[in-house]
């Protein structure tokens, strides 16, 4: 907060602390200054390997990608189908998931009866914790046969694919507008009691009109959120490379495209073209980021209470339709989700035993004499736990430095620098951090490393590079969070910058780092499509060094999920499933307790009993 | 008492002659550490892992993994460096070979048969139809005399030997519909057309069990005798490929793949061993 930023400790404090300080200030410095480098790093890293393409003097080769036919066997690279699939999907899955966050959020806010409130929430805060592997492994077995059985098509079509997605964004939009609802409605209660509407009524007529920011940011972000999905689509969508006809038909976006033929030729076009896919999904991703900041910039419009009074036919069309939108969407997404996580459950179950972790090995003898596991989780279980382990090594001390850094020290040019960078980076969707590693790793190659391998090292560097935007913006609110007075108590008790942070606004913001902190983890052991093309294999036995490739869970359930060639080993991509659920919503859990305890701890000390941030989690 | 004592005996004298035999070619890795990474080819991965699963309980200080991804992939991620053997569904070609320096050695013979789900009754199809149907010519399996349901299309990536080979020699490079869905190795294709009833792809013949079907071609049944002999026309063989010539643990491996016991795996996972 700018506020506090004038006391420089030279009252007093000792000349020890003071050289601390500046240290400790330094190296805070650092981490940002290597979070800014970070990602001009990986954008520079794409835009240099775009940049053939748009210095080639005749645009032919340009020309060639953006084109329609993807035919690399008679030399067309047209990567345009790819882009279109890409929006349609991604517009879809935001077209059936807007209506239903909102309707849901209605729902939960008073539009049905109070006590659904709590458990739907608590549904749509389960379903962030969902791995996006695990929705398409139950839509592969559930989904698709229906859609195949009752509509007379493949199933794997662009319908399935958007259906999965929404689910997957749904949980985004609803925490937007929960948070923004929760801002606006207690300064209205007290009003429209008075006037004496129901409690229907002032969500639809004033509390909502009065979020039509949080609508549109809501609508952004679960746009970013669906674009950037690799998995449902390659799992799904049927990837043929056309614009599809219809939503029976197949289609391929960029992410599943860039999964697809990334490990092809690397000094041919179809290569190249990769690049020109992803500086187009990264131009997406921007455009999402930018949206986002044009509505931080139009603050005052939201908060202006509706003018003008309706008329009574359209008031009640109103309400009938909001009452409408409640109850499907309370009706159908419990629904959806219930099918799918109660199908993962009613086959995941029943493989759960110690045969699905060790397979035939002695479960001793794997454990504690390193004896090769086949046909088992173990070696997957234990490749997912390194690479977090590795992962927040890398990103937690980098990021929660940054956040800090960026909430208590960073000021004006710098500052602003260092949050659009995070921003950046928060937007680049998981793919690419893939093909950045992969790239990066045949670059190391050609050039000063040749012995450099893709492996459990890269995977984690790259899974660390995608969760630090998450620890930084996660510190960062909750130190900004902090009552202000806190700030100016420290100063004029004499302590200096870094003593206060270290001394009382970290102890009092810790559970909700901490928080922040246990969601990035979740969010890294979840990932599939960065390890996809960083190194991760089936079949590779327990991890031996940072230098070997790897087994991990979410990539094991990916590929039985395809590949299974026994039901048996189907069985297995159900418990891996189940044990991946399991993990990501236990670590939920621990991050949503922690800031519970937070929130109350804070309305108990300092009488302030505002959620301090809602929908980080997105 | 002799109807239990000689099947016995007849079996221990046969597991008494395998074992040193077996023993003896796993020999070659006892007491080697170091690891091989194996990727590419999708046909090749059930006897690369039968084969590394018998080499690591041998030896534990050996560490072999084994990924897909596709012919393709296989040339690319040798070629690279990134993998120590590529695999390939197919041969080389003469500017694979010269611009990354590979060498090739074939393993098994195998064929690449279209396949519909086991419960399709449409049992012989001519070469003709298959290229018709994999161009979106013919759109309904009523029109092969199945049922009244639209066909469903699978193919590979163009990182796919198996696609290449198929394509070149059963549809003549004709053109793959735009619309077919697109898996990404055998395995894949298998578990899809073994869930839709009314799909189509192809696959390695070592792929085909009971989930999936393969019509017959022209008259002649898509098996690995017919491929042998010359009957059934659309075949390859497989490679592992290395970036030179291949040397320890890495020429080990492929000694014992192109040996008896690799031949064995080979044959019982339902390829022809070249030898």
């Amino acid at each position: 907060m700018p506020g506090a930023r004038q006391n420089s400790g030279n009252s007093g404090t000792g000349r020890g602390a003071r050289s601390g300080d500046r240290l400790v200030t330094a190296l805070l410095f650092g981490a940002s200054a290597m979070s800014v480098l970070c990602v001009v790093g990986i954008l520079g890293f794409l835009a240099w390997f775009c940049l053939p393409l748009l210095a080639d003097p005749s645009g032919g080769q340009l020309a060639s990608f953006l084109s329609w036919q993807w035919r690399p066997t008679s030399g067309q690279f047209g990567i345009l189908p790819m882009a279109v699939g890409s929006l349609l999907l991604g517009s879809s899955a935001l077209l059936l998931a807007w209506p239903l966050g909102l309707g849901l959020t209605l729902f939960a806010h008073g539009l049905g009866p109070a006590w659904t409130s709590r458990p739907l929430m608590a549904l749509v805060r389960l379903m962030t914790s969902v791995p996006t592997v695990v929705y398409g492994l139950a839509s592969v077995f559930l989904l698709i046969p229906l859609v195949r059985s009752g509509l007379s098509s493949s199933g794997f079509s662009w319908l399935a694919a958007a259906l999965t997605l929404a689910l997957l964004v749904l949980p985004t939009i609803v925490l937007v507008l929960d948070g923004q609802l929760r801002l606006v409605t207690p300064g209205l209660r007290l009003t429209t009691a008075a006037i004496g509407l129901t409690r229907a009524q002032e969500l639809v007529h004033l509390a909502l009109p009065m979020c039509g920011r949080g609508l549109k940011t809501a609508a952004i972000l679960g746009f970013g959120r669906a674009v950037g999905d690799t998995l449902l689509p390659l799992m799904l969508s049927g990837n043929a490379a056309q614009v599809p006809g219809g939503p029976l038909d197949s289609l391929r976006t960029l992410t599943a495209h860039i999964a697809l033929v990334v490990a092809t030729d690397s000094q041919s076009a179809a290569y190249t073209s990769l690049f020109a896919c992803g500086a187009l999904l990264f131009g997406m991703s921007l455009a999402v980021n930018l949206g986002l900041r044009r509505l931080g910039s139009s603050n005052g419009a939201s908060s202006r209470m509706p003018g003008g009074c309706p008329g009574r036919t359209r008031e009640l069309a109103t309400a009938l339709l909001a009452q409408i939108l409640g109850w499907t969407s309370a009706c159908v997404v419990p629904a959806g989700v219930c099918a799918l996580l109660g199908y993962l459950l009613w086959r995941g179950l029943p493989t759960l035993g110690a045969a699905l972790f060790f397979g035939d090995t002695p479960p001793f003898d794997a454990i504690l004499r390193d004896a090769p596991v086949f046909d088992g989780l173990w070696p997957a279980c234990l490749g997912t736990l390194y690479l977090v382990l590795v992962a927040s090594a890398l990103a937690i001390p980098l990021g929660v430095a940054s956040g800090i850094h960026l909430a208590e020290f960073a000021t004006g040019r710098a500052g602003r620098l260092l949050s659009s960078c995070v921003d950046l980076l928060a937007g680049v969707p998981s793919i690419l951090m893939g093909l950045f590693g992969f790239a990066l790793i045949l670059l190391l190659r050609r050039t000063l490393w040749p012995q450099a391998n893709t492996c459990l090292l890269l995977s984690a560097l790259c899974l660390a590079l995608l969760v630090l935007p998450y620890l930084i913006s996660a510190t960062r609110t909750c130190l900004e969070a902090l009552p202000q007075e806190l700030r100016l108590t420290a100063a004029s008790l004499g302590l200096t910058r870094w003593q206060t942070v270290s001394r009382v606004l970290l102890p009092a913001a810790s559970r909700g780092v901490l928080g922040g902190v246990i969601l990035a983890v979740g969010r890294a052991a979840e990932d599939t499509a960065v390890i996809m093309l960083t190194g991760v294999v089936v079949g590779a036995g327990t991890p031996g060094a940072l230098t070997d490739k790897f087994e991990a869970l979410p990539f094991t359930i990916y590929f039985l999920a395809a590949e299974h060639q026994t039901p048996q080993e189907l069985d297995l991509a159900f418990g891996a499933a189940l044990t991946l659920l399991c993990l990501t919503a236990a670590l939920f859990a621990i991050a949503r307790s922690l800031r519970n305890s937070l929130s109350n701890g804070k309305a108990r000390r300092w009488g302030a009993g505002t959620s301090v941030h809602q929908g980080t989690a997105a | 008492m002799r109807k239990i004592l000689l099947p016995t005996l007849l079996s221990l004298s046969m597991i008494l002659a395998a074992a040193p035999a077996q023993a003896g070619e796993l020999d070659a890795f006892a007491g080697k550490t170091g690891k091989i990474d194996i990727a590419g080819g999708t046909a090749h991965i059930p006897v690369m892992k039968e084969a590394a699963k018998r080499i690591m309980q041998m030896s534990p200080g050996l560490r072999i993994t084994v990924a897909g991804g596709g012919s393709g992939v296989g040339v690319q991620k040798v070629g690279e460096g990134l993998v120590d053997i590529g695999n390939t569904g197919r041969a080389l070609s003469e500017a694979e070979v010269s611009k990354y320096g590979l060498k090739s050695y074939a393993f098994a013979i195998d064929g690449v048969a279209a396949v519909v789900h086991p419960k399709n009754p449409v049992n012989a199809l001519t070469h003709q139809q298959v290229q018709d149907i994999f161009a979106g010519k013919i759109t309904n399996w009523k029109a092969l005399g199945g049922r009244d349901e639209t066909i469903h299309l699978y193919t590979r990536d163009e990182a796919s030997g198996t696609r290449e080979v198929f394509w070149e020699i059963m549809l003549k490079k004709g053109q793959i519909a735009a619309g077919a869905n697109v898996v990404a190795s055998n395995g894949a294709m298998k578990s899809a057309l073994a869930g839709d009833m009314d799909g189509i792809g192809y696959v390695s013949i070592g792929h085909i069990d009971q989930t999936i079907k393969a019509p017959a071609l022209d008259g002649v049944a898509p098996t690995q005798d017919n491929a042998k002999s010359g009957k059934y026309p659309v075949l390859r063989k497989l490679y592992m490929n290395t970036k030179g010539e291949p040397v320890g643990i890495v020429s080990d491996f492929i000694r014992y793949i192109q040996g008896p016991d690799g031949a064995a795996i080979t044959a019982s996972d339902g390829y022809i061993p070249t030898k």
